[in-house]
């Protein structure tokens, strides 16, 4: 039995406390101060200490609701969070720790978010946001980072374009994991993930909406912004309907695939010039949901953004001519035709979230610094022409950059090509995911393969690799092995096998933007 | 893209004198830069004030919360209610923009009345006026005894009292304003990227040096 011995206290702030109903005599104290955060369908009190939350329900849930909510903070929890990695996964989420109820109430115990989701500096004019949380939204809309806009971010606040794709790395591992496990989210979007490119971290909030396989799904649609169109196309039929679209596996990649594209470009990539209505209300419930249409849709031009009509605060990203999706790189651009134009209606056509991050993860495999200070995105994805330039402030590349392809060993001495390229930079460094196929860059990678096992750096007036853990690095064209602690020349044609190990990895440099000899790569 | 109107239809009138003016203009105030932290806000809402006493004012026209500034306001007169009516359709045909088959419009507007007092005009012409136009929702608010919910009921079935029309009554009224845009906000569109045009560069220097 739970209840609070001083729940009818009246206003002013006061202490109380509630008691688990999973553990009995777990008590958590909570301040009422009579006037706490309203959430959608929760009213929040913290701890006198902040380090946790009490939300609790503002209506009474059905038996349902209270099983669904049980076993996410146990039998779930358990299983994301008592095992081997859990730290990790800790971090990718604000999950629920502890369920309790008073007066008919349930509540759930939500540990604080971490320090670095709250504005250090917030608007760039004024102290307006400074300590308030890191809402996704504030780095998903262009404005926000548009200098001409008067509460535009503060600069220390946006990160750069590498950080995004460090933050959406985040996403798409909680999101894998999620899954994984059979559960889906229901409900992702800007502004259940909080993020903050500084520390390139992102943490999924408002958990307890999950969708628990062998039980009733919350009674959610979603956010704008987030909803699948098909769960927007079948919303006006009866919630038992059996046509009726939930929010599922398959709902979660549509959101999924929205929000790293609004990370990474800034806009949304249903939001076009195309109008599908003279009501306003009909015309955007089509827009989203029916008739969505890709803003970028390669031959399907009837939804492109209309230059007269982008806000001169959003640009330069509302401008799709300006900076297209393919400043993403060839592998996201895959995912994102897949996301929103084959699978845009065909939910089960949708690239998962572990697809996701391994496209995210080799597309930084390709990106260059840009050698202008004043860039605002510091990094681009090398474009691959022969004359390659940053996309973002157009300064050109100078020098040559060795592009290496990687080739697995498909059998003895032949070689394949893994549709996977290192750009390399000067001080850039490789890794074991390089050298060995078998090893996959993911979350559950050793403490010792994240330590570089070599790195590339310009010397003397030539590309070298400085080999520093490579036991069997050989120069195939010059039949010559590169102990570890000498280096070896990085040249046009050069074929370096990095490791004869199984699943060790062969790699094919092309000079790219060579004066001498101008050649695509 | 799309915009959230929001007009806010603010009594004027003599008997507003005192602490119930200055907490209205406090109340504004505060409301602006609370939304002003709120990023679906600043994405989608525009708002407008309209003054009424012995006439109705535009005192601001539509405009985005990046760019809004209060201007000073005094009670004084008497309450013509029907004439900011007739005011605020007019305003909604010249500034909301309607879809139309190049161009996607605005949301419907959200109007909120406030007053202390009864009509001193003939409120209902302005009425049949205002009613011709489809607003998402119209909130008034009797602010103290001596408003007169009846007539406010015939307005908007939304209507909402204030015991007493003091500083902190009305503090709560815009507190609740506040949350009915922010709501309403990130329901309509979370990223709609609206035009907002020149008036959003800071102002010029007010002194140029140019050595030439």
């Amino acid at each position: 039995m739970s209840y609070l011995d001083n729940f009818s206290n009246k206003t002013g702030m006061s202490t109380k406390s509630v008691e688990s109903i999973i553990t009995p005599g777990k008590i958590y104290p909570y301040v009422d101060n009579g006037e706490p955060m309203r959430g959608g369908m929760k009213d929040v009190y913290f701890a006198p200490d902040k380090s946790y939350v009490v939300a609790f329900y503002r209506d009474e849930q059905d038996y349902n609701t209270k099983e669904r909510l049980r076993k996410i903070v146990t039998q779930y929890y358990d299983n994301f969070f008592n095992r081997e990695h859990g730290d990790y996964y800790k971090e990718l989420y604000c999950w629920p720790t502890d369920m309790v109820e008073a007066n008919k109430k349930v509540g759930l115990i939500v540990p604080a978010y971490n320090k670095n989701f709250f504005f250090k500096k917030g608007y760039a004019t004024s102290e307006g946001i400074k300590g308030k949380e890191k809402q996704g939204l504030w780095f998903a809309s262009s404005k926000f980072r548009n200098k001409q806009f008067p509460l535009r971010l503060d600069e220390s606040e946006l990160g750069t374009w590498l950080s995004f794709f460090q933050v959406n790395v985040k996403i798409a591992r909680g999101v894998k994991r999620l899954h994984a496990a059979g559960l889906a989210h229901s409900d992702l979007s800007y502004k259940n993930v909080l993020v903050d490119p500084v520390s390139r971290a992102a943490t999924i909030i408002d958990i307890d909406g999950l969708v628990v396989p062998g039980l009733f799904p919350p009674d959610v649609i979603g956010t704008a912004d987030f909803i699948a169109p098909e769960v927007l196309a079948t919303k006006h039929l009866d919630l038992h309907d059996v046509n009726r679209k939930h929010a599922n596996r398959t709902t979660d990649l549509h959101a999924l695939a929205v929000m790293i594209y609004m990370y990474l470009l800034y806009r949304h990539p249903l939001k076009g010039g195309k109008v599908n209505d003279l009501d306003t209300e009909k015309d955007d419930l089509l827009s989203m949901g029916e008739k969505a249409l890709f803003i970028e849709h390669p031959t399907d031009l009837s939804n492109r953004p209309k230059a007269g009509q982008l806000s001169k605060s959003a640009l330069p990203w509302a401008d799709v001519d300006k900076i297209p999706y393919t400043v993403t790189g060839p592998y996201l651009k895959k995912l994102f035709d897949e996301a929103f134009i084959t699978g845009l209606h065909h939910p089960n056509l949708r690239p998962n979230a572990d697809t996701w991050e391994q496209a995210l993860l080799k597309t930084t495999d390709l990106m260059q610094p840009c050698s202008n200070k004043q860039c605002d995105q510091k990094w681009f994805v090398f474009d691959n022409t022969a004359a390659p330039k940053c996309p973002f402030c157009g300064t050109p590349v100078k020098g040559t950059v060795p592009v290496l392809d990687l080739y697995y060993q498909f059998r003895p001495t032949v070689w394949q090509p893994e549709n996977h390229r290192l750009m390399v930079y000067n001080n850039q460094y490789l890794f074991q995911w390089h050298v060995n196929r078998h090893v996959i860059r993911n979350e559950r990678l050793t403490a010792e393969q994240k330590v570089p096992v070599g790195y590339f750096t310009f010397h003397n007036g030539k590309w070298v690799l400085v080999n520093q853990k490579l036991t069997s690095l050989k120069d195939v064209t010059e039949n010559k092995e590169i102990p570890v602690g000498t280096m070896v020349d990085i040249t046009d044609g050069k074929k370096l096998l990095l490791s004869n190990e199984e699943g060790g990895r062969v790699v094919m440099v092309t000079m790219a933007n060579n004066p001498q000899t101008p050649k695509q790569a | 893209m799309r915009r959230l109107p929001v007009y806010l239809l603010l009594d004027t009138s003599g008997s507003m004198t005192g602490e119930p003016i200055e907490a209205v203009k406090n109340g504004v105030q505060v409301m602006i830069s609370s939304l002003r932290q709120n990023p679906q806000a600043i994405e989608t809402a525009f708002i407008s004030i309209i003054s009424f006493d012995s006439t109705a004012k535009q005192l601001v026209p539509l405009t985005d919360l990046a760019s809004f500034q209060m201007v000073d306001i005094k009670a004084s007169g008497t309450t013509n209610l029907g004439e900011a009516l007739k005011l605020v359709a007019t305003c909604i045909d010249t500034e909301v923009a309607k879809t139309t088959p190049e161009q996607k419009g605005d949301w419907k507007p959200l109007v909120f009345i406030m007053t202390d007092g009864i009509p001193t005009d003939d409120w209902q012409i302005g009425l049949e006026e205002f009613k011709k136009r489809k607003t998402a929702f119209t909130v008034a608010c009797a602010a103290g005894a001596s408003a007169d919910t009846n007539v406010l009921k015939q307005i908007t079935e939304n209507v909402v009292s204030l015991d007493t029309a003091d500083s902190q009554s009305i503090a709560k009224f815009f507190t609740w304003v506040t949350a009915s845009i922010g709501v309403t906000s990130t329901k309509v569109e979370d990223a709609g990227k609206e035009i907002t045009g020149l008036s959003e560069l800071p102002p010029p220097p007010s002194e140029l040096n140019i050595v030439v």
